[in-house]
């Protein structure tokens, strides 16, 4: 592969039916509106590297169905991922009121330690906003989650989401809340991050080695 | 009988064309046209041969004859009163006049409604019939469709999946009340539980290609092992779609009129043909990702796209495959998915 990278990290995202999932996800890869496409069957998958405090993440996004009988189906797939994305629609209650459920999933199949931002999407629709800002940011609060208001048409805050979400889980990894190398965490080396900080360590031992021998 | 032609008249200076079906086709629609051009001579053809056959069999039978026809295509002119017939729905319908619009008549459950309503605009948002400004509206036929299913079979209520499969219905019919008779045949008796909200059917064949992809492409089935639950992952919007914006529509129709006649186990067919065929490019993934993309890219393509000798490849290619196998690898898989889902619990 040619691409380079230090570190992968696995994502979700997750949210009830109609939320703007997919939308997002295609916002932040291809830079523009999904419109006029078929609602999401199963899961997807997507993928696109970013620049967060000097290093080169790659994220590995799963994007799931999000109607509540396949969650059934899509949810070997929480595992092992390190950070998501839970969303619900600004102008929608339901949706609003289902994230409880959807977290709870979230931390159970994934791990204690995902990291998730909270993303109020559809926010241009505000003349038909049902939840606040003031709300769903209390929300968050109270369940340690990070939280933006987002629009996956005009594209506002939504490299923002994923961004945040990639530097908290690198914060993690540097002040050595998260394990990379621990089983399940989510995240990988890139080959860039392998050169870096294997090489050295790797030559030491073979040093050792032909000394011993 | 479709009066809708590729629409060059109207959309002559754009990319976007529209096929016999009403989907706009961007990039496609020249390899598209292309093989139209010659598959209207098999057409042509299979069309005398049925309209001979239905003169001198009014009833369609199931015998070998007409299973053997089937195979070569149901031609458009026949295809709704065939897959009436062959399902059972038509027997349905005459059964119980009236029934249809009294589901419609009656009051409904508005959480059913409100979910079927969410993806009104998300089916088929590329076909000019489902526009929600379309005249005569499609989107209101299937509405009421899935709602009256949804009442008719509370258990199975709506599922995503099932609107592309009432909205090709529809397509086929232009009959709502045919349409519903249909998505009955197939969720209620054709095709094993892939709707309900456990979506047991669904798991179930899901594990059991993954076993004839282990005897028939061992390669392949070796790969796949590397990456447990994967065959969910690729093969999902195969089985729940019936390969709806899985593969062409022309080749989607095809694997249906067996499917009406035949039953579920043609859906195998395809699965194992378009994985045989592609083996090598599978076995050249290196990583999940990889192997994801892969199951996308062999769906598309010319091999796909010329239905005619597509069809011919399923009942050659996978070689022997019986239904007793199948329904013992079903019960197997079935136990197993049980076993771990108590596990679970």
């Amino acid at each position: 592969m040619s691409e380079s990278y230090d570190f992968l990290f696995k994502f979700l995202v997750i949210g009830n039916a109609g939320t703007g999932k997919s939308c997002l996800l295609h916002q932040f890869i291809e830079k523009r509106f999904k419109d006029e496409s078929n609602h999401t069957i199963g899961v997807e998958f997507g993928s696109k590297i970013i620049s967060v405090v000097n290093k080169m993440v790659k994220l590995q996004i799963w994007d799931t169905a999000g109607q509540e009988r396949f969650r059934s189906v899509t949810r070997s797939y929480y595992r092992g991922a390190a950070g998501a994305l839970l969303v619900y629609d600004i102008t929608s209650r339901e949706t609003y009121n289902a994230l409880t459920t959807w977290l709870s999933d979230a931390r159970m199949l994934a791990s204690q330690n995902i990291v998730i931002i909270l993303c109020g999407n559809k926010k241009d629709l505000d003349a038909d906003r049902e939840v606040t800002f003031l709300e769903a940011s209390r929300f968050a609060q109270e369940n340690e989650l990070m939280f933006l208001e987002t629009s996956a048409l005009t594209g506002e805050n939504v490299e923002e989401a994923f961004v945040q979400c990639a530097r908290k889980i690198l914060n993690k990894i540097e002040s050595g809340e998260l394990d990379p190398e621990r089983m399940g965490s989510g995240i990988q080396y890139g080959d860039a991050a392998l050169r870096q900080l294997r090489s050295p360590r790797r030559a030491q031992p073979q040093g050792t080695q032909e000394c011993g021998c | 009988m479709l009066e809708l032609q590729p629409a060059e008249d109207i959309r002559a200076n754009t990319t976007v064309r529209i096929d016999a079906y009403g989907f706009e086709r961007r990039g496609d629609f020249d390899s598209y046209k292309e093989m139209m051009n010659q598959y209207v001579d098999v057409l042509n053809r299979r069309s005398m041969r049925w309209s001979k056959l239905l003169q001198e069999k009014p009833h369609v039978e199931k015998n070998f004859t007409v299973k053997r026809f089937v195979r070569k295509g149901v031609p458009h002119e026949h295809r709704a009163m065939i897959w009436m017939a062959a399902s059972g729905a038509q027997e349905q319908l005459e059964s119980k006049p009236g029934y249809y619009q009294s589901l419609l008549d009656m009051e409904h459950d508005t959480k059913l409604k409100e979910t079927i309503h969410t993806d009104m605009h998300r089916t088929f948002p590329d076909n000019i019939l489902f526009k929600s400004k379309a005249e005569p509206g499609m989107q209101k036929a299937l509405f009421n469709v899935l709602l009256a299913y949804g009442h008719h079979n509370p258990t199975v209520g709506y599922c995503q999946g099932m609107n592309f499969i009432a909205g090709y219905l529809m397509i086929i019919t232009k009959d709502e009340e045919k349409s519903f008779w249909l998505m009955d045949a197939l969720v209620g008796r054709i095709l094993p539980d892939y709707y309900t909200p456990a979506m047991l059917g669904l798991k179930t064949d899901q594990e059991v290609l993954g076993e004839l992809v282990k005897v028939k492409a061992p390669a392949v089935g070796q790969l796949m092992a590397q990456y447990p639950g994967i065959w969910t992952l690729v093969v999902s919007r195969w089985f729940i779609c019936l390969y709806i914006d899985v593969l062409p529509i022309e080749t989607v129709l095809r694997v249906w009129d067996c499917l009406f006649y035949e039953g579920s186990k043609v859906l195998f067919r395809v699965a194992l043909t378009l994985i045989l065929h592609h083996q090598a490019e599978i076995l050249r993934a290196r990583s999940l990702p990889d192997v994801c993309e892969c199951f996308k890219q062999i769906t598309s393509g010319a091999f796909t796209l010329d239905c005619h000798t597509f069809m011919q490849k399923i009942f050659t290619e996978p070689k022997s495959l019986s239904m007793s196998t199948v329904d013992k690898l079903r019960e197997k898989c079935r136990q197993q998915i049980l076993k771990e889902e108590s596990g679970h619990l």
